[in-house]
Formats: structure tokens, sequence, C-alpha cells
């Protein structure tokens, strides 16, 4: 797909990704539908002062998902974009896909659709997409448990937290 | 010293299901001097098998059974028709259960075998007294402890029976939930006490402990430190008389004229039908395979199923209940650390007759959601579903929250129940497992009565937010927890196996696991479970020398 400087300026963010599909090839996505879906999942978590899908790579797991165990999920993805292009054009006459759209608009067409059985999907994708085990195409960098204030390591040791930490400190005196 | 008996030998007993029972079952009867072949559904994994992988574990069901080849249909009441929908979950590998638990590992209360003594009839309910007591089992709670590893405080729980030794380990450090958990308790006049967990709080007859990696709950524990059945089973293995099969799915029983049981009929892994001749079968498939292994062995002496010749196999199932409340703290926790439960109480057990209604509770302070999962519904319900709001919750309360779950009863209830599917089939082309089941009015009461002392708790532990997990009184909680199914009794005609797990019909059949189970207590059958193994194996070897098996 091409990019005009007009939709570059207007779109939300979110086209790291898609730049990067033009040197690393999707499995299942053709591209202008992964920009699609990478705008929403950019919504879901979006980028902000940390990481979010797009930093995460999720439309990586999203693609790989779909090319292998989700593949009975494709259907519902083609048929769900196409319902939400639908009510987008309905909702903002004149304009061309989600990705272009302003990130205002964007989430006023997602909370148009946040009941249907696609959006949940989605969002169930991004959000393995984004804490999963990276060996999946997400969580780049583990940019998603750094989120959640997990320190990924195989074992920990006590004090764990806080208070256990503030009892034995009791404790020991 | 791995053995492999002939399909056409008769060995002395063959094990179906290698669960938390089943690994019991043969690592006793086979150090006892009896050859076993144990037949499992799911592959053997080992330690290096398992892994921290949220994804492939817990949202892809990579160690339970897969629904795609073994439907389930479900429906609330015998006057509905069952539809097809995931209802029974189970770990499915050698270990079963005790592979993937979170390790909670308590004894039943003395008054759990005579509740019905004690409290009296419930109306709509089967409430009824066990054949045998506390003192009957104690023995065999202690050798359970001690042989496969609990971590524990005994004497700790006021609330307990009395037992015959401590613990085997010291308990497991405590969290941060621990902590606010048992403050609070305290200044509420409760009684916390030190969680019993199967973890190795220390090193343990060869295995290493717990090294805190949080990933307990639906995961096989790559250390070795979860005292499943799998730790008992190279020392069944050493006597070179059990054999162990995975990927083996029985598909009946089958009875002689004499009418005794000779053998098992399953299917390998690669789908051959394989007749395994036995002198006597032990059937530890859990409270769910068990009665439908049962209703499916149909014989001309037994066209209702064996040993189901008054109609009780595979009734007054019984899943878990309980509330799950979630609160917020001011300073972080970090229990995505470590084990999941580190202090429970038991003064809500008692089913008290004051309350107007049959139950009791145990609560637990304990986190077990890890990050997808919590992205996914463990937001509160009055915040946003994704966005930037979102994010933010998520981002900061992750570290700064703990659970409490509560462990309330279920009551036995006639129509709730395993039974075939008329229609659809499994991947074998045998009848699917239909459950049928619905929570007794008492069992909502109980978990209304619950939630209000969980927000005790959490209010008194100082949550600054506390919220309730979606589902918590639903008509139908399912539950991995499966119980009561062909249930122990003195009447061959209100129960289906006696006081030593033997099926009144067949003499030499024994069920041991969950089904056997009269009540279901206040949850964590897993303890009960497994002494109800070592009692019977024990029992067997006793029967076996006087040639009454």
């Amino acid at each position: 797909m091409t990019i005009t400087r007009r939709e570059w300026m207007l779109a939300a963010a979110c086209w790291a990704e898609v730049l990067r599909a033009q040197t690393q090839k999707f499995a299942w996505f053709d591209p202008a539908a992964a920009a699609e879906i990478n705008a929403i999942a950019c919504q879901i978590i979006p980028d902000d002062d940390t990481p979010g899908a797009d930093r995460a790579g999720v439309i990586w797991f999203i693609d790989r998902s779909l090319a292998g165990y989700d593949a009975d999920k494709r259907e519902l993805y083609q048929r769900g974009l196409g319902e939400m292009q639908t009510k987008r054009a309905e909702m903002f006459p004149g304009s061309s896909s989600i990705a272009s759209l302003t990130k205002d608009q964007q989430i006023q067409l997602l909370r148009a659709m946040e009941k249907s059985e696609f959006f949940q999907l989605v969002r169930y994708h991004t959000i393995l997409g984004f804490f999963g085990n990276p060996t999946y195409g997400g969580n780049r960098d583990q940019v998603g448990w750094k989120l959640v204030g997990v320190e990924y390591t195989m074992h920990y040791e006590p004090p764990f937290g806080y208070y256990d930490a503030e009892a034995a400190k009791a404790g020991s005196q | 010293m791995s053995v492999a008996f002939r399909h056409s030998d008769a060995v002395d007993f063959v094990v179906l299901g290698v669960g938390a029972a089943g690994g019991v079952m043969a690592k006793e009867l086979s150090t006892a001097g009896f050859r076993v072949v144990a037949l499992e559904q799911g592959p053997w994994r080992h330690e290096k098998d398992f892994n921290h992988d949220e994804i492939a574990v817990a949202e892809r069901g990579g160690l339970i059974n897969d629904h795609k080849k073994q439907p389930n249909t479900f429906r609330k009441t015998p006057a509905e028709k069952a539809k097809v929908q995931p209802a029974v979950g189970y770990c499915q590998t050698v270990g079963g259960g005790s592979v993937h638990f979170t390790a909670n590992y308590w004894r039943f209360h003395p008054e759990d075998f005579h509740e019905r003594s004690a409290f009296g009839a419930v109306p709509g309910a089967d409430l009824r007294d066990w054949p045998i007591s506390y003192d009957d089992l104690e023995p065999y709670y202690t050798k359970a402890e001690w042989d496969l590893g609990i971590s524990g405080l005994g004497g700790s729980n006021p609330f307990d029976g009395p037992r015959s030794k401590p613990y085997p380990l010291p308990p497991m450090p405590v969290k941060s939930s621990g902590v606010l958990f048992e403050r609070a308790a305290k200044k509420l006049g409760w009684h916390p006490f030190p969680a019993p967990m199967a973890v190795l709080s220390q090193p343990y007859r060869g295995r290493a402990a717990c090294v805190h990696c949080g990933f307990c709950e639906q995961f096989g524990c790559e250390m070795g430190a979860k005292s499943s059945s799998m730790t008992l089973l190279p020392k069944a293995i050493k006597t070179g008389r059990c054999e162990i099969r995975p990927g083996s799915y029985v598909r009946k029983i089958e009875v002689g004229k004499d009418g005794r049981v000779h053998g098992v009929i399953y299917f390998d892994s690669a789908k051959r039908e394989i007749f395994q001749r036995a002198k006597a079968v032990v059937v530890c498939a859990n409270g769910a395979e068990t009665p439908r292994l049962l209703l499916m062995s149909k014989s001309n002496a037994f066209p209702h199923g064996l040993a189901n010749s008054h109609g009780n196999v595979g009734k007054y199932l019984m899943f878990d209940n309980g509330g799950y409340a979630v609160g917020v703290f001011e300073h972080p926790l970090n229990e995505y650390k470590s084990i999941v439960v580190t202090r429970v109480l038991h003064d809500f057990y008692r089913a008290d007759p004051k309350r107007g209604f049959y139950g009791g509770a145990g609560l637990d302070a304990r986190f077990d959601m890890l990050p997808i999962a919590f992205a996914l519904n463990g937001t509160p319900p009055d915040a946003p579903r994704w966005g930037a709001e979102w994010k933010k919750t998520v981002g900061h309360y992750y570290t700064h929250m703990m659970g409490s779950l509560a462990h309330t009863s279920c009551l036995a209830v006639e129509d709730n129940s395993i039974s075939l599917d008329d229609e659809v089939k499994d991947a074998w082309g045998m009848p699917a497992m239909r459950v049928t089941f619905k929570n007794h009015p008492d069992d909502l009461k109980t978990i209304q009565f619950a939630t209000e002392r969980q927000k005790e708790l959490l209010t008194e532990a100082g949550a600054k937010k506390i919220w309730f997990a979606p589902g918590t009184m639903d008509e139908t909680t399912f539950s991995v927890h499966l119980m009561g199914t062909c249930r122990m009794g003195d009447d061959p005609a209100t129960s289906v196996v006696n006081k030593w797990n033997r099926a009144h019909d067949v003499p030499n059949l024994f069920l041991v696991d969950g089904s056997s189970l009269v009540t279901a207590a206040r949850q964590q059958p897993t303890e009960t479970i497994q002494a109800l193994a070592y009692r019977t194996a024990d029992h067997i070897q006793q029967s076996a020398r006087r040639g009454e098996i």
C-alpha cells in the first residue's frame, strides 16, 4: 500500500510495524490488512509514555497465529475487518482506511464495535501478543512484562514484596 | 529397570489413570511385590518438558484434555438437551492433576466425615456420612505427607483434626499477601495459619527445593519441587514390576461370566485396540472419566454399566465453588513471585446451622494471575477493557494486588451427574461425556456468605479497592475438582464402592479417585484422594495375602 503525506500526518501513530513489513514478510497477512489490524491493536494497547502494541510487535504475533495455531480464525478476521470498514465509511465518510483515521476517530470507531466478536478476538490476540512469551513474535524486548513490573527470571528469593519485607524486618528486630 | 508385560499375560493389577491416586497405587502395589500395568491417556512428560509459556500452557491448554478430541456436552438439568460445551477439564499427563495443581494440600476435618449426623438432612440434596472416620484415614494422611514431601506447620490450624506426626518440611516463606491476610485476620479475631503445600520448602529425599519461580498453578514444575505423584514413579519403575503405558485410551473394562473383571480394552497411541489381561483392575481416572468408563463398560452381567446395578454410577457430581476477591494495596506485593498461597483460615469451615443454610468455607490469601490472564479479565469490572486508561490500570495494579479465594462447599445432588451423551462421540468413536450440573441453593448462599467475609478481610487488610472476579454467583461453576460420582458407602443400594474403595458389585474392581468422595468438604480434595489411595493399597495387600481379591 502507498501512504500519502497527508495520511502520514493524520495517522494516529503505529507506522513502525508497517514500515518494518517492507523488509520482513508476513506469513499470512497482506500488508494492507496488517496495517489496519495494527491500527486497531495500537488503540487497544497504545504506545504512549511506555511501549504499546506497535513497539511490542503484536502484529507479528497475530500474523504467526493466523498462519498456524489460529488458522480457523482467519475467516473471522476477514469478515470482521470488512464489517469494521463498512462502519468506518459510515461514521467517517471520505476516509480511506482505519490506519489513516485520527486517533480520536479510531477510538470512536472501536467503541462502536467493541461488543463485536471480531473486536474481542483482536483484543484477545493483542493481549497475547503483548504479554506472551517473546518467542511467539510479540512482547519484543519484554515490553509487556516491563509494563506490569515483572522482572522475568527463573527464580526469586524472599522478600518478594513490600509487606513481607516489612514483616521480616519487624521479626528480626 | 523398565519392564514390558505381554498383553496376554494376566498381570496382578491394571491401574487406569496415572494421576494423583493412580501414581500412588502404581508405586504402592509394585513395591509391595505385585505386577502392575498402568495406563495413562496423556504423554509421560518430565521436568525438562515443562516451561513457563503462558500461551502454550494456560491459553492453549497444553497439559489438559483436548475438548476437540474429547468433547463434553452440558446441561443444567436433566430436562434440558445437552449442548457441546467444555465442562470438565483435567490434566492429561503422567502424574495427572498433581502435576499442574496449585499444590494446596489440606486434610479434611474430622467433622467432614459425619456432617449428616452433625447437621441433619438438607432438602434437595443427599448429604450423607462417610462409612469411615477421620481416624481411619489419619495414618494415610500422614503417610502421604511424608512420602510426597509436604511443607506446613502442624498444629497451627486450630480447626484441624489430631495428627500423628508433624509435616516433614517447614512452611514455605510467607508472601506479602500472606502477611496482609494474617494481620487482618488476627485483628478480626480469626485464626490464619501457614498454608500446607505440596511444594518443597527444603531439599527432600534427593529432590531440590522450590526456587519461587511463580509458575505452579496450571504448570508442571521444572525443578521437581512440586510434590506430584510423578515423584513417586521412579520407585515403581525401579521394582521392575511396573510398566507405565502413556497414550492409552481405555474404552471398556471386560467382565467374565463369573462377574469378575478380566482386563481392559484400550486404544494405544496409534489407535490400535489392545486387550490387556489382569487379575484385578484399579480405576483412578478421576471423578468424571471413572464413571464414564464404567457406564461405557456394558455387559450381559451389567447392562447399565459396570458396578452400576443400583444406578448410582455418575450421580452426585460435586464441583468446587467459591468467589475470588481481589484487593489493591498501596505498596508493591509482587505476588507473581513464588507459590500461589501462603496463608489460609478455616474459621468459617464448619456448617453452622445458625446461618440458616448448609455450608462453610476456607479462605486463602492467593495470587494466581499471570500477565495474560490478568490483562484479559483481571481488571476491575468498572474499569475500561482497553485503551490508554486500561493500560495504566494494568501497569499499576499487577504488582500491587492480591486475591483471596473462598473454598466453599458443594452439596451432593442426585441430578448433578456424569452420563453418556446419546449423540455426540469422541475422536475414538466413544460416547461423549455429558455433564449435568446446577448448584444447590445452599451452595449459592454459602458463596454469598463467604464473599462478605472476604470483603471484611481485604478491607481490614487496607485494600484501596476491592472487587470480585466475574462468575462468582453463577448457577454452574465448572471446576477441575471432580468429586462424588461413585461414592463410598456401606449400603450397595446408595453407593458404588465400599469403605475400602472396592466396588460393591465386583470383588476385583477398585475405584480410587475423587469419585469416591461422599462430601466435598471445603475443596482441596487432593490429599484426601491420595490418602484413600494409600489406604486402599494397604487393604489390597492384606486382602491379597488372605486370597480375598
